[in-house]
């Protein structure tokens, strides 16, 4: 068992006090300087330095000090110095601090006396103690209530020690009356909790022979009521009908505190409906009544957890959940509507649309900063609503359409995936959606809205008067052609022609953005950006969105916009019975494409358009000019029925998400089985009263160790010297959250005895090593067990070097053993993480670390080697399954994993299948930090080979 | 509700100080600590941070974070109460807030956090009472400093005086053997006189105000006493919440019914109280003759007190049995004298030994079942110095041999009595085991609190008239064995009253009477 550790105080190691210094300003009679060097002491031992010989001089001339200082920083001292031998044995001399500290025990002082007290709350030696029992009875009964409380904890402390019970049989006994008279709200509520812990019956008898009185106790003490109700009904569950009604009582309590946790002991005791809801109540209550955001924040954590539990209860608590939307923080607003989401059944749906909708409009009103996220959060709130419900659609679609000309850009493409969503599977509203999408056209200022948009009034636009208005709207946007004026054409020609060179260079030097699908397509940095156009381009007329975004040089939307024509005049030639109009309208657009290509082409623009852009363009004048069944085909139907398939892809992906979620919550096999007509599930289940809040602690203070499997540890074993070395070690590493131990077995294989044998180890990269080594003797063939803890405060890939130095009797010099390196494996530390794409893409923009590795590999199949990637680095895959199907030569997909420190490790693979079936391409690896770039890369290009 | 530590780092990461309040690896708090300045993120408006298994509730301050490390089913509320005291302490102690500043104060704010902070428990405290507790200023060890001043200068007066006497008395022997000149004696008299009455009233003002104090501390000291019984007497009441409890809670209770739970309204403790007296009267009429022993031993023989006070109470438990005399025998024991109720009939009873009210028409006071007292009707007292009365007497041999103590121990019991229940506790120097017991007649127990050896003896009677103790003790003083102290009880008495019969005042048959006699020690003691 590791000593526990009580205090840490920063040590510069720049100011190092020398033993002896101490030592002297001990033993003078100076209290500051006396002071002083306690402190300098206390920092020492803390520090590692055991400092035995400074125990004689503090028990000579600091035990008998006057200062109260002093005292108290004697008892610092006393609290970390070691106690015992290597056995566990108590070192004699500690006997002497006893007649100190039982003179502290009835010093006049009534605070020298309690922290004393309270010193003996931490010791654990019951040989120091049990001289100190009757002095501390004593302070049971003083007057002062510092002192009662300090010695009632004092009692349970002690009560509580291996052999406590023989050392203070009748604790319970006097505990009990010293409850019984006691005024002192703090001394109240120890003693009880000392009861509590030490004589569980007493306390239950206490409170129940009190019941009456409960709620005019203090809020202290009710806590520890809360806390004992909720033990013994854990291991008494025929108990609890005795305690509910104290519980409700103390709901009406006075501290929100203890309203909180009747309503966490409620919801532990009973799974009643009725007695649930009064839970939720009192968290919706607490939701709106405290400012605190922590607060908002863990009750919104607990209603979530409520909600998983009883959801048909909780479904009834919607409207007051959705209050909490008041506050103005988004972390808060976000929690809040992702309960709510969870909770929509139709018979509430239109309530909570109604309430998302006037949120939508007050944030129009307001000028808050983050107006634009929540109204992002909300309108994705709205669209999964409409998505599980789509009778609400009609509702909300309008008022969301108000928001494509956002400003925000985030909240407008929500706005306007929603659209084309809805109104593919509303066909009802498709007119609508129609009428009004042209109408409000003009005003969105977004390329991405704007090529979304487009591409929904493409494929929507069905009647001859939709058809006619839609190219009316996108000749209106585009403004007056040409888009620049000729006169200056003559000269731009020129130069353009010239500069092909120069200008592939500036393309290539774009910054590659990836696309949904996970491959990469080149898009101009500056379309994002607002950029003002220089005034000659601008044409004569007010120009329309469409033609100042084209005038920024995004040829992507161009592109967009052709193929919008094109998909239009197709449909037209379908509707319009007049041959004339439908050739008029085909060389309007045509005329529009080649002004588009001209532009591109010229030298008004920094950037001339790109190939892709550029093709594209002139596939679609190719096809209006010479139109065919086949083509019309492919582009009046491919294109929707795709999009249905993605949308059911979408879907099912969903519905086999929530199966899997439900699977997880199926009954375990040796679960307790509740009949329904005998009793029905209103009885605690066992599960969720397992030991709950003990493994809590003991998981917080790292007590709990999960016992993993022993062939599993022994796979880990790691040799550090050879066989023929005069010592043999061998490491087992442990590697925990924060901190990774090595546990050392050293074995002397000579025949004489090692002296001041150390294990000496030094690290690389983000680690520390906690302790000093310390010296030991290992006889003949003897083996020894030493333990090292290193800590560890970052992601990455550390090694630990060591020796292990030893003498021997004869030979003076010390010999060395260089030790194998241990190296620490990244992959300890991270683990698969889901995000969104969104996410991810803002992160790869973002993060400033790019390792890029080649693919260099055995494997042929683009499949396998991503599999490969996914198991060697333990990410997660973010691409979708079905975005990785088909045998297409290549393959683009994003990986994505968290360290326990909370970094963000985003990994993109990209390969292409060669002719000759090798695998090339490259993965890149980004993070915020050096370490995990660096050591994700040399593990993936460890192992990218494959094949074994 | 329990916080695991407290502690200040900086923004850097660099731990300051931490205090931990429940027992943890060193280990397992660095890392704790190291984890958390990457967990807490820019541009929140919250200030906790959840991991797997801990919860962080922090406070930036400056360029530092204070900040709470609980486990999770911790009540936010309480945490964030402690926090905010915790941060309003922390400028009071730490006069610039950053690195170097709560380096220096490191300690301070560790006695601080302890006040706030108890066993991981929160305590109920003000920024004012922590700085109280923390300056240790107590008023009682001023007292007690000034009372310690006070005797030393005292014992310095005497001291004097004492010099200045046997100064004198050398000198008024020299006088004496030189024949004397008594008008210089008398000068040296009145010199010496008046130095001691200055230093008398020196001594007089310093233990006046000794006993000035004392008399406060004494005041203080009953304090705690008078307090006891205010709250101890609250009567409990089982229905006191069916009182409070308002129509909803009823609903409330009565839906949870309704689902199932089982609600069980009226809660009574199970453990009933353990002490069983004597068992209640059942006899209609019951008359009870106690005596109890007051005797003093000396340890070499002897008795330096002996005193028996009797009571003889009736206890009648219906009101129409109140309407009656008691005609009772007193034994022929002259040493004793007896004594009536004021209300008596004196006459009756010296006369006709029968007991009655002075005015027949009123009945005897009725009591109920449990009060055990009943009625005093008659007291009586025996005093004596003949040893032969002593029911019990202890002979106890302490001898030193070599380094250890021998203490042998005889009892002695007159035939006049069976006793039960005997206990005699010899006291003991203060030992670190049980004594080492070398022989006994009946049974021994060690009580290590008030280090004494509790010989007991159930019964004692013509069978076992005397035994003896016989145990090893390492050397000690004799007289630390006394005073031994015995408690035993028997049915007989000194006083051999009976109750012949109770006789109604209204005729008719004589009710059915029990009759007890106790004997029972109050003070019972060897020095």
């Amino acid at each position: 068992m590791e000593k526990s550790c009580t205090l840490l105080i920063h040590f510069d190691k720049g100011t190092p006090a020398i033993a002896n210094e101490i030592k002297e300003a001990l033993e003078g009679n100076d209290v500051p300087a006396k002071i002083d060097a306690m402190k300098k002491a206390i920092m020492l031992l803390l520090n590692g330095e055991t400092l035995p010989q400074l125990f004689i001089t503090i028990v000579r001339y600091v035990l008998p000090s006057e200062d109260h200082t002093v005292q108290k920083l004697l008892l610092l001292y006393l609290e970390i110095i070691e106690k015992t031998d290597a056995r566990g044995r108590v070192l004699p001399e500690m006997i002497l601090i006893c007649q100190n500290l039982r003179n502290n025990l009835q010093h006049p002082n009534e605070y020298i006396r309690g922290v004393t007290l309270r010193f003996l709350c931490r010791l654990n030696e019951t040989e120091i103690i049990e001289p100190l029992i009757p002095s501390v009875l004593q302070n049971l009964e003083h007057r002062h209530p510092f002192i009662r409380r300090n010695a009632i904890l004092a009692v349970m402390s002690i009560y509580k020690l291996p052999q406590g019970e023989q050392l203070l049989v009748d604790a319970p006994d006097m505990i009990e009356k010293v409850l019984s008279t006691e005024q002192d709200p703090s001394a109240k509520r120890n003693a009880f909790l000392m009861l509590f812990t030490c004589a569980q019956d007493r306390a239950t008898n206490y409170l129940l022979t009190h019941v009456d009185r409960v709620s005019e106790w203090g809020e202290l003490l009710q806590m520890v009521v809360l806390e004992l109700i909720r033990k013994v009904c854990r291991t008494n569950r025929g108990e609890k009908g005795k305690y509910i009604k104290i519980i409700i009582s103390l709901l009406n309590a006075p501290s929100t505190a203890v309203i909180y946790e009747c309503a966490g002991t409620l919801v532990s005791l009973s799974s009643a409906p009725t007695a649930i809801r009064a839970a939720a109540n009192t968290y919706c209550q607490l939701l709106l009544s405290q400012s605190d955001n922590n607060v908002k924040l863990i009750v919104l954590d607990r209603l979530n957890e409520l909600k998983s539990s009883h959801r048909d209860i909780m479904v009834d608590m919607i409207m007051d959940v959705l209050r909490a939307l008041s506050s103005p923080n988004l972390d808060i607003r976000r929690k809040t509507l992702d309960i709510v989401l969870e909770l929509i059944t139709p018979r509430n749906i239109s309530e909570v649309v109604l309430m998302l909708k006037k949120e939508v409009v007050k944030t129009q009103s307001g000028e808050l900063e983050k107006n634009g996220e929540y109204r992002q959060m909300l309108i994705q709130a709205i669209h999964s609503c409409a998505i599980k419900f789509p009778e609400v659609a009609s509702t909300v679609v309008h008022l969301l359409m108000d928001f494509l000309g956002d400003s925000n850009v985030a909240s407008a493409i929500d706005v306007v995936v929603f659209v084309r969503e809805i109104i593919e599977t509303n066909p009802k509203l498709r007119v609508s959606i129609i009428t009004r999408l042209l109408d409000t056209f003009y005003q969105i200022r977004a390329a991405r809205v704007c090529s979304c948009a487009l591409w929904i009034i493409g494929e929507y636009c069905l009647s001859l008067s939709e058809v006619e208005s839609g190219i009316a709207t996108i000749k209106q946007c585009l403004g007056e052609l040409p888009f620049y004026s000729v006169s200056e054409e003559g000269e731009a020609t020129d130069t353009s022609k010239k500069t092909p060179q120069a200008n592939s260079i500036t393309v290539s030097s774009r910054r590659p953005a990836i696309l949904a699908d996970g491959t990469y397509a080149t898009q101009s940095a500056a379309s994002e950006t607002a950029f003002s156009p220089p005034a000659i381009v601008q044409g004569s007329l007010a120009s329309g969105n469409l033609r100042s975004l084209l005038l920024t040089g995004d040829f992507f939307l161009g592109a967009v916009v052709a193929c919008t024509l094109t998909k239009l005049i197709l449909r037209l030639e379908e509707v319009q019975p007049s041959k004339v109009e439908v050739n008029k309208a085909t060389t309007q657009a045509l005329l529009i494409m080649v002004s588009m290509l001209q532009l591109g082409q010229s030298s008004v623009l920094p950037h001339p358009i790109d190939n892709d852009s550029y093709d594209r363009i002139v596939l679609c004048m190719r096809l209006l000019c010479n139109t065919g069944d086949e083509i019309r085909k492919i582009w009046l139907q491919s294109c929707r029925q795709s999009f249905v398939k993605m949308l059911s892809e979408k879907q099912l992906r969903e519905t086999e998400e929530l199966k899997a979620k439900a699977q997880v919550s199926h009954a375990q096999p040796d679960d307790l089985i509740d009949f329904y007509h005998l009793k029905s599930r209103k009885g605690m289940s066992q599960l969720e009263l397992e030991d709950e809040v003990q493994d809590d602690l003991k998981r917080a203070t790292g007590e709990f160790v999960k016992d993993a499997d022993d062939a599993n540890k022994l796979n880990r074993i790691l040799q550090l010297t050879g066989f023929s070395d005069p010592v043999y070690a061998e490491a087992y590493v442990t590697v925990h959250h924060y901190d990774i131990v090595l546990d050392v077995t050293v074995i002397n294989r000579t025949k004489e005895t090692l002296q001041n044998l150390c294990l000496e180890l030094a690290t690389m990269g983000d680690l520390k090593l906690v302790e000093r080594p310390q010296n030991y003797t290992l006889a003949p063939e003897s083996s020894k067990q030493i333990k090292a803890n290193i800590k560890v405060s970052s992601t990455e890939t550390g090694v630990i070097f060591g020796n292990i130095v030893y003498e021997t009797s004869n030979v003076l010099e010390r010999t060395v053993v260089v030790l194998n390196d241990i190296h620490i494996d990244i992959m300890d530390y991270i683990s698969p993480a889901v995000c969104t794409d969104a996410a991810f893409r803002t992160m790869w923009a973002e993060f400033e670390w790019e390792n890029k590795v080649a693919v260099n590999t055995v494997i042929q199949d683009e499949k396998e080697f991503l599999d490969h990637i996914i198991k060697s680095t333990n990410m997660k895959c973010l691409t979708a399954p079905s975005a990785l199907d088909g045998e297409c030569g290549f393959l683009a997909a994003n990986l994505y994993a968290k360290s326990v420190f909370g970094e963000d490790a985003l990994v993109n693979v990209s390969i292409e299948k060669q002719a000759d079936g090798k695998l090339s391409g490259y993965i890149r690896i980004r993070s915020k930090t050096q370490g995990i770039a660096l050591s994700l890369g040399d593990k993936i290009t460890l192992k990218q080979k494959g094949g074994s | 509700m329990v916080v695991l530590a407290a502690s200040i780092i900086s923004k850097s990461g660099k731990v300051l100080v931490s205090r931990q309040f429940v027992d943890m690896t060193r280990i397992r708090i660095e890392g704790l600590l190291a984890a958390f300045p990457k967990l807490v993120g820019t541009g929140k408006q919250h200030t906790y941070v959840e991991t797997e298994n801990v919860r962080y509730v922090y406070q930036p301050i400056e360029a530092l974070y204070l900040l709470l490390v609980t486990n999770k089913q911790s009540n936010i509320l309480e945490d964030l109460e402690t926090l905010r005291l915790l941060s309003k302490l922390v400028p009071e102690y730490s006069y610039s807030l950053d690195e170097e500043g709560i380096g220096k104060t490191a300690f301070e704010l560790i006695f601080a956090f302890d006040e706030v902070i108890c066993l991981g428990h929160k305590e109920n405290v003000t920024v004012a009472q922590v700085k109280q507790y923390c300056e240790m200023e107590s008023h009682e060890e001023k007292l007690h400093k000034l009372v310690l001043q006070s005797k030393i200068n005292e014992t310095k007066d005497v001291m004097k005086r004492k010099a200045s006497e046997i100064e004198k008395s050398k000198i008024d022997k020299n006088r004496g053997d030189k024949g004397g000149f008594m008008s210089m004696g008398s000068g040296r008299i009145e010199s010496s006189f008046s130095d001691v009455s200055i230093s008398s009233s020196g001594s007089g003002f310093g233990s006046g105000s000794a006993f000035g104090l004392t008399t406060e501390v004494d005041s203080f000291s009953t304090k705690p006493k008078g307090r006891q019984p205010s709250s101890a007497t609250a009567p409990p009441k089982g229905l006191g919440m069916q009182l409070g409890k308002t129509q909803k809670t009823n609903q409330f209770l009565a839906s949870l019914k309704a689902e199932g739970e089982l609600i069980v309204e009226d809660v009574q403790p199970k453990a009933g109280q353990s002490r069983v007296a004597a068992p209640p009267p059942t006899d209609p009429i019951t008359l009870t003759a106690e005596e109890k022993l007051n005797v003093t031993l000396k340890r070499d023989g002897g008795i330096s007190n002996f005193d028996v006070q009797g009571t003889l109470s009736l206890q009648i438990l219906n009101q129409e049995d109140g309407l009656i005399q008691v005609q009772i025998e007193n034994g022929s024991n002259p040493g004793i004298l007896f004594k009536t109720h004021p209300n008596m009939n004196k006459e009756l009873f010296s006369n006709e030994n029968i007991l009655g009210l002075k005015d027949p028409n009123r009945p005897f006071p009725t009591g109920p079942a449990g009060d055990a007292a009943g009625v005093g009707l008659l007291k009586w007292r025996m005093q004596s110095a003949d040893e032969s009365m002593v029911p019990l007497s202890i002979n106890c041999w302490p001898s030193v041999s070599g380094n250890e103590t021998y203490v042998s121990i005889e009892y002695e019991a007159s035939s006049m009595f069976d006793l039960r229940n005997v206990v005699i506790s010899v006291p003991l120097p203060a030992l670190r085991e049980a004594p080492n017991i070398r022989q006994i007649d009946g049974e021994w127990r060690y009580d290590s609190r008030n280090s004494t050896l509790e010989w007991s003896i159930l019964l004692i009677d013509n069978s076992n008239r005397s035994g003896s103790l016989e145990f090893v003790v390492p050397p000690a003083d004799s007289s630390a064995f006394f005073p031994i102290s015995v408690r035993f009880s028997a049915t007989s008495i000194y006083s051999d009253l009976k109750v012949v019969n109770v006789i109604p005042l209204r005729g008719g048959a004589p009710p059915k009477f029990a009759q007890r006699t106790n004997l029972i020690t109050e003070n019972y003691q060897v020095v």
